[in-house]
């Protein structure tokens, strides 16, 4: 198999490919690459050694093994892999068919729920959605309050677990959304409804106080016989490490309002939180910095919130959350159909003001740090998985193609359900 | 001649003249100087100039002279490209565009809610859009008619709409009107199957065809009784039905018609019956699998608005690519880019770098997918979609090549008139954020809590 996809690579990337004439799968030499490692220089005309699905070496100097399968990258630029803070990918073939669907499950709180085992590694769309880079992806359960437990998964694999790299990513809290006053100057409706979410935010406060006195309680039965131990209740196991802080919850929330209410919550609740969202973040930036949060922009496919932030709002929003100094990252948003446009979301940040590099750090780096895989994810360094990308050029520009994907150091294949229509239907004769 | 009446004859004839875009308006005339004019109708134009007399487009080229009294704008070597043009959009309009309480709807008319105050009109601007083609939903096998609208921004309903647009009668095959995405919304009805689908729209023909004739009966008769001087009695006429009117209309080419498709068959079943009724089928919107059958759809003549690659929201959204667009273009189908969606409208240039990467048109064609296509396929191909003297002065400014990941698009005008301008938007936010400033300083000097 592994001697297969090697011939793929080849054929791929046809006469730039070159084979050793005995190649060890297990080692993956680019040479003549402009590598672009986010961590550390830009390098022209050097190599990457992959071994045992880590990068072994980068640099000018690296020398091929006899033993590797090599692929001649001149003329072509090497990132990263990217990765997508947020998506349905495994769990989602076609919105609209029920039967095809398995993000959203009913009621309002669904803390125990995993996405892992659902996810399905053959869907459409992880061939589609990896035509653009993106080897990692964080897979999202959705709805309700407390949604469930996502998974980071590599975007290659025969099997969950062997896309898994990490089981359980993040818990989800969705905040309730302050509505939009009806019409102007309706001061008293608009003090109302943001009661409204106040009340709907202690709701959620008293969920947590319950999970918190149902763990006391276990707690304490345990070292002491006089007390009865509480019946299991799986959704408040679930938000155990939630509460202890040691899985982290992203939080969705828009507006500005809302967001100062969601600092308070997670620095009352001490909770290790990320947000998601965040379309009026420009609007109290400093506030996020300042309680050290992260945020995963969405789809910027999309218009602002308030008419009143201006027509610009989603992109000039990321630019002002950067510019606070806020750890950001992008993400394709609700439709893995458009997983593959992570990379024109960041373009289209960087039209309207986001410096390039910070954007090309906030599809890799960033979201590893987020996730807490910096140590194996975002960069092109010695020791770090190999996930790259072989491209023609920049791979913000919509225009150009990734030729060659890397993942956990395989050339894996690039061929996909659009590619196969492409295929057939081009060999109809014309008339 | 009398005073009174040469100003008359002079007025009229300016009148003529003037909206011919023969006689430079003189309170208008700019001078767009040093920009890469993208003209779509020929070559692009680097360091080239665009001479803009009243509504018109009058000059294009390099080192035009300067009119006395024209205003100059210095592109700096900015892009410019013809208004992009979406002809497939549901903006600008009042309330629901699926008009649901019966299955063939073809008498009510989008013109009568026109909704000039949608912000959505703004948005397109933004994006470089300044003519729309607006229409009713696809839930009926035959729905309502839709009109072209420019974004004249600010203007009346009347003022918006596109003058001498041919109109449009909308229709829809497949899920929408079969109702299978929306089961348990309402009673089942009939159609439930594409079978249904096609033989409503047959029957509806056969019922105008019915009507028709009946009215020729009645005339002729009416006529008899007239010349007959009274010796006749004159016939009652037959009752007046604005549905099968609209349908007539259809019959008669007077409608063109703009078919929602997915699937191939359907498509191929459509061009069938319409070519047995004489229909005049402009379009296919969507057309995802268009690309199966480009010898029929070329054949037939009858062009594609779609995406670039928005898919799998449904099962008959399924089998495409983003290579689709380029493959129909390649074979000879026209082929146009739309949003159907206020969003998406924003950016269809993006879109247009899709059909670049994903089947691999030339960058000049993808263009034309956001231009002289769509004003065809909405037959304003004479007025709009190029940048040529004597066409209307729509066009969009960006920073960097429309097609570029990072370009932003700067101005836009439609009729010689600036309707966005970033610059000026930009000023004017920050000027209400100072404002918003001195609103709260006060507030801190009384001890507020900021």
């Amino acid at each position: 198999m592994r001697k297969i996809a090697i011939v793929l690579v080849s054929i791929l990337l046809l006469s730039t490919a070159v084979l050793s004439s005995k190649p060890d799968p297990a080692r993956l030499f680019i040479k003549n690459a402009t590598i672009i490692p986010v961590v550390g220089e830009r390098v022209e005309g050097g190599a990457i050694l992959v071994e045992g699905g880590k990068i072994k070496a980068v640099g000018k100097d690296v020398q091929a093994p006899a033993d590797a399968a090599v692929i001649d990258a001149s003329g072509m630029f090497v990132y990263p892999g990217f990765i997508d803070s947020y998506s349905h990918f495994g769990l989602a073939e076609i919105s609209a068919i029920p039967s095809t669907t398995d993000f959203r499950e009913m009621g309002k709180e669904n803390p125990e729920l995993r996405v892992a085992w659902a996810i399905n590694p053959h869907s459409v769309h992880f061939g589609t959605g990896r035509v653009t880079g993106t080897t990692t992806a964080l897979v999202a359960p959705s709805g309700g309050t407390f949604p469930g437990i996502s998974a980071l998964i590599k975007m290659d694999g025969w099997s969950f677990p062997e896309m898994a790299v990490k089981e359980a990513a993040t818990s989800f809290i969705n905040f309730p959304m302050t509505p939009r006053p009806v019409g102007e100057g309706v001061t008293a409706q608009k003090e109302a409804k943001d009661d409204v979410t106040s009340k709907l935010v202690e709701k959620i406060r008293d969920y947590l106080k319950e999970a918190r006195r149902y763990l006391d309680l276990k707690k304490l039965a345990a070292t002491d016989p006089g007390v009865r131990a509480p019946e299991y209740n799986a959704k408040y196991e679930a938000l155990g490490p939630v509460l202890d802080g040691t899985l982290a919850v992203i939080i969705s929330v828009e507006k500005a309002k809302d967001i100062e209410l969601a600092i308070k919550f997670v620095k009352d609740e001490k909770l290790k939180a990320i947000f998601r969202g965040c379309a009026q973040g420009f609007k109290v930036a400093d506030k996020i910095k300042q309680s050290g949060i992260p945020v995963i922009i969405d789809s910027l496919y999309v218009g602002p919130s308030d008419p009143e932030d201006g027509y610009d709002a989603p992109y000039r929003n990321v630019v002002e959350l950067a510019k606070a100094g806020i750890l950001i990252s992008f993400s394709s948003g609700d439709s893995p159909a458009q997983g593959k446009d992570l990379p024109y979301h960041a373009a289209k940040a960087v039209a309207f003001g986001l410096p390039y590099e910070e954007a090309i750090k906030a599809l890799t780096i960033n979201p590893a740090k987020i996730f807490g895989e910096s140590d194996r994810l975002g960069s092109i360094e010695a020791g770090k998985d190999a996930d790259l990308i072989i491209a023609t050029g920049d791979p913000l520009d919509i225009r150009t193609e990734v030729k060659q994907l890397v993942i956990n150091g395989r050339a894996i294949d690039m061929s996909n359900w659009w590619e196969t229509l492409y295929q057939k239907f081009r060999s109809r004769p014309e008339k | 001649m009398k005073p009174t009446n040469a100003l008359k004859v002079i007025s009229t004839a300016a009148l003529i003249l003037g909206f011919c875009g023969l006689l430079p308006a003189a309170e208008n005339s700019v001078l767009l100087r040093n920009g890469q004019i993208i003209t779509v109708s020929g070559e692009t134009i680097p360091g080239g100039d665009i001479l803009v007399q009243g509504k018109k487009i009058v000059r294009v080229g390099k080192g035009l002279s300067v009119p006395a009294a024209a205003e100059v704008v210095d592109l700096n070597g900015r892009w410019v490209m013809p208004g992009i043009i979406d002809s497939h959009s549901h903006i600008a309009l009042e309330g629901d565009v699926n008009e649901m309480g019966d299955l063939i709807t073809a008498e009510v008319d989008c013109l009568d809610v026109i909704n000039p105050q949608d912000i959505n009109i703004f948005y397109a601007l933004t994006g470089g859009v300044t003519s729309i083609h607006t229409m009713h939903g696809s839930g009926n096998p035959i729905g309502g008619k839709g009109i072209v609208l420019k974004m004249r921004w600010g203007k009346s309903a009347a003022e918006l709409v596109f003058e001498g647009a041919p109109l449009t009668s909308k229709w829809a095959l497949g899920e929408n009107p079969k109702q299978s995405n929306s089961m348990g919304m309402g009673p089942a009805r009939y159609p439930k199957t594409r079978m249904g689908v096609e033989q409503s729209i047959r029957d509806e023909f056969e019922k105008a065809k019915e009507y028709k004739k009946k009215w020729a009966e009645y005339e002729k008769k009416a006529k008899a009784a007239k010349e007959s001087k009274g010796k006749i009695a004159p016939p009652l006429p037959p009752k007046k039905d604005y549905r099968l009117e609209s349908i007539a209309d259809i019959l008669s080419g007077k409608l063109w018609v703009r078919c929602h498709a997915y699937q191939s068959e359907e498509m191929l079943s459509i061009m069938r019956l319409c070519k047995e009724y004489g229909v005049k089928l402009v379009c296919f919107e969507h057309g995802l699998e268009g690309y199966r059958v480009t010898n029929e759809l070329v054949e037939y003549g009858v062009a594609v608005s779609t995406f670039a690659d928005f898919w799998a929201y449904k099962w008959e959204a399924y089998n495409t690519m983003p290579q689709a667009a380029a493959l129909c273009a390649k074979r000879g189908v026209l082929v146009a880019l739309n949003s159907d969606d206020a969003e998406r409208m924003r950016h269809l240039f993006n879109d247009a770098a899709k059909a670049v990467r994903f089947g691999g048109v030339a960058e000049d064609e993808a263009i034309r997918m956001l231009t002289i296509n769509p004003a065809k396929i909405m037959g304003v191909d004479k007025r709009v979609g190029t940048i040529e003297p004597g066409k209307d002065a729509d066009l969009a400014v960006f920073n960097r090549h429309p097609l570029d990941p990072f370009t932003v698009c700067e101005m836009t005008m439609v009729d010689g008139t600036v309707y966005f301008d970033r610059t000026k938007y930009l000023e004017g936010q920050k000027k209400a954020e100072e404002e918003e400033k001195k609103k709260k300083e006060p507030e801190k000097k009384n001890g507020g809590e900021v």
